[in-house]
């Protein structure tokens, strides 16, 4: 995992040329929810689509519903069997193009929200092959 | 009364410059009094929770991200 910055002017991301894929991340408070945010972080500097404001879509706040439904596809990356992003995705009824749920990976949900590098890396590898 | 205030969020790529050629049209064809503003700066747009452009902007209320819009939505949207 590197440690690079995303730079502001990178911040919104043109339409022009490929269509855009957004990720959005459950987020929550657990280690499976904190690896769902490292895991799309990564996803982004990788280039495979635009980390987005999951939390957003639930506060129904519009410029970042109208940036999800400008989304040519969407990744939705759940910690948990709670599946809290799709169902905010779902009630705002953004359509999901891939779900993935990271406690099918064979991890425990805890309260632990100390990542372990090797663990996002190990994560994120699976995530990929899924993408 | 107030004039209207179009923005259009974008970083003057060619979808962005079509955006605004489409939005000056739905304007001239209305006669709508409206102020129209090109907004390029990143903190400008990431402030309206846009992601992703071109975005236009009515009077604060972010109508369309990601595509440009056809010159009839923006009628509707400035005489609604």
């Amino acid at each position: 995992m590197d440690n690079t910055v995303i730079p502001m002017s990178e911040g919104a991301k043109c339409s022009c040329g490929a269509s855009v894929v957004g990720i959005f991340p459950c987020a929550g408070a657990s280690n499976v929810g904190q690896l769902s945010n490292a895991v799309a972080v990564e996803l982004h500097k990788q280039g495979v689509g635009n980390m987005m404001c999951t939390v957003g879509i639930g506060g129904k706040i519009n410029g970042l519903l109208k940036s999800a439904e400008g989304c040519g596809s969407i990744i939705v990356i759940d910690g948990c069997p709670l599946n809290c992003a799709q169902a905010t995705m779902e009630e705002a009824g953004i359509p999901i193009g891939k779900h993935i749920l990271l406690t099918d990976m064979d991890i425990k949900k805890n309260k632990d929200l100390d990542l372990d590098p090797a663990q996002v890396k190990e994560v994120l590898s699976k995530v990929t092959e899924l993408l | 009364m107030n004039i209207m205030k179009i923005e259009i969020l974008g970083s003057g790529c060619a979808k962005c410059n079509k955006t605004k050629k489409f939005v000056e049209q739905a304007v001239e064809q209305t006669g709508v009094d409206a102020e129209i503003v090109k907004v390029e700066d990143m903190d400008g747009i990431l402030a309206y929770g846009v992601l992703i452009t071109p975005a236009v902007v009515v009077d604060g209320d972010v109508k369309i991200v990601g595509r440009v819009p056809k010159v009839d939505e923006v009628i509707e949207w400035i005489t609604q």
